[in-house]
């Protein structure tokens, strides 16, 4: 061993006291996470693994099978199935020792450090870990609300409504129109509506190859949009009709009841309409106090709150910085805040955190194409250090390679969330 | 500058096949492949290789990195390190690990089956 304690820490390392050392006898440190989606269900499973037995976990996630947001599309391309990208929370309970609830948490009370659920029940905790994923903004859509998701869903939270889209894809008639109303930024999955469009496109090239897909879009520009506009030419030509900020796709409504969009005045018949609202951090976030706006501050070396250092906010829910809204976000985040707080609760060693992302995306079969980032902590924010994204014009063989690698991303990401 | 040598043969083995364009040859310092790793540290680190990786060795599409010997897998991270493997992640990821930190990882990585 030649370096020293400083090297050993790594430059820039968040050397954490341990102010929360609970003397023996006092019984096990406590930590609830609410929400298992990729930030809480690694959390949850990182603090359980590496304290050894020495913190009590809960894991409150109202779903007993969670489907992963990401890879939903594919689901929808037909490139899954709806059980390939769902996932069950037994290995956790069974493996680590999560306590596993599957409840919702209606209630944070900080002073008095618990946790409400719907079924009455109260937890207490010695550190709080928030990942609940999103909520939609209200009145984001003039005419739509929670009630109209049938008509005219989001598809954003995987699942059933992910099975209802594309089902109404499926049924579409010969010739119609399927419109999506994408999301102002932030938003979770930066190209997640792109590649949803490829997805579709996908689908309606073999089914309905006369089909039309109109996609009303508040941004003047999206992510990897060199990458999908290169795509949607060369597998889908004239099927796509992207109206960005610049010709009104901000200025949009929609009529659930009469199914009909309308862009910057004018009023267009659709047979599918996908409406991604604007979106905040999930409810209980707003609930515990931690929101600032639509997401919850947090600080850039252990992803604590701004206004609690007792309460974590992890994924899309937390604005901290850099970092998209992402899975691969969030499960590297979990793990930064997973060390910070086991050595918080028990005076293990705290590593300098380390964040990175890799996107990925289908525009057709065997077309993948990737964007990443690494970042790091600063006083400020989670801020981006160096990154990639895949170019246009790539050959066909890297990118099937791409999209292979996708797939064991997937595979892996699942194993380190529910493994 | 046996272990020096090995390691250039190592990461010639590594390299083969590989399009490699325009760098200069890769080195690695003997000192480097001496380090000894901790493998705690290595855990901690190792948290961002299992986004991807699996932590129970399965590869399918994305390459086993368990149960490596710790000069391969040194050699292999600062062939990315120095643009030598042209994978675009790995050359991110490793570009940032010092030398200290690769040695981590291959310390912990090695005894992961």
């Amino acid at each position: 061993m030649t370096w020293n304690r400083r090297t050993f820490l790594g430059t820039g390392a968040a050397v954490v006291a341990a102010p929360h050392v609970l003397a023996e006898g006092q019984g096990k440190p406590r930590v609830v996470v609410i929400g298992g989606g990729a930030g809480g269900a690694t959390a949850a499973r990182y603090i359980a693994k590496d304290s050894e037995g020495m913190i009590d976990v809960t894991l409150i996630e109202p779903t007993r099978t969670y489907f992963s947001c990401f890879f939903s599309n594919l689901y929808l391309g037909g490139f899954k199935a709806i059980d390939d990208i769902g996932h069950t929370y037994g290995a956790l309970a069974a493996a680590h020792g999560i306590n596993v609830v599957h409840d919702w948490a209606v209630d944070v009370d900080r002073a008095g450090r618990t946790v409400t659920l719907a079924g009455g029940g109260v937890l207490g905790y010695d550190k709080l870990i928030l990942s609940p994923g999103i909520d939609f903004v209200d009145g984001a859509v003039e005419g739509w609300d929670i009630s109209a998701q049938n008509r005219m869903p989001h598809a954003y939270k995987a699942g059933s409504q992910t099975e209802l889209l594309k089902a109404q894809i499926a049924a579409m008639p010969e010739g119609g129109t399927y419109a999506m109303v994408a999301p102002p930024n932030p938003y979770r999955c930066p190209p997640g509506p792109y590649e949803r469009i490829s997805m579709v496109a996908h689908v309606l090239k073999a089914s309905n190859p006369t089909a039309k897909i109109i996609v009303a879009d508040p941004k003047p520009k999206f992510s990897k949009m060199a990458l999908f506009e290169e795509g949607w030419a060369n597998h889908y030509p004239g099927m796509i009709d992207w109206i960005g900020e610049e010709f009104g796709g901000g200025n949009v409504s929609v009529d659930p009841g009469a199914m009909t969009l309308t862009i910057d005045g004018d009023e267009t018949a659709v047979d599918v309409c996908n409406v991604i609202p604007a979106m905040k951090a999930g409810r209980i976030a707003e609930i515990a106090g931690v929101t600032d706006g639509n997401w919850a501050p947090v600080n850039a070396a252990d992803m604590s709150s701004k206004a609690d250092p007792d309460v974590h906010v992890l994924g899309d829910a937390s604005q901290q910085g850099d970092m998209p809204k992402s899975a691969f976000s969030a499960n590297s985040q979990a793990k930064a805040c997973a060390n910070a707080v086991r050595g918080a609760l028990t005076g293990s060693k705290v590593f300098s955190p380390r964040y990175s992302n890799t996107c990925w995306s289908l525009i057709a079969a065997g077309d993948g194409v990737k964007v990443g980032a690494t970042y790091e902590a600063t006083e400020e924010k989670i801020a981006r250090v160096d990154g990639f994204i895949s170019q246009p014009g790539e050959s066909a063989e890297l990118r099937q390679a791409t999209y292979e690698e996708s797939e064991g991303w997937y595979a892996g990401i699942i194993a380190d969330m529910f493994g | 500058m046996r272990r020096a040598g090995f390691a250039l043969t190592a990461l010639a083995t590594a390299l083969a096949g590989s399009p490699v364009t325009g760098n200069e040859a890769p080195s690695l310092d003997p000192a480097i492949l001496a380090i000894e790793g901790d493998a705690e540290w290595g855990a901690y680190l190792a948290g961002e290789c299992l986004t991807c990786h699996r932590a129970d060795g399965l590869a399918e599409g994305i390459p086993r990195i368990t149960g490596w010997e710790p000069d391969d897998f040194v050699t292999a991270m600062h062939a990315y390190k120095q643009n030598w493997r042209t994978h675009p992640i790995m050359q991110m990821v490793a570009g940032r690990l010092s030398d200290e930190e690769i040695a981590a990882l291959a310390a912990y990585f090695k005894d992961l089956e």
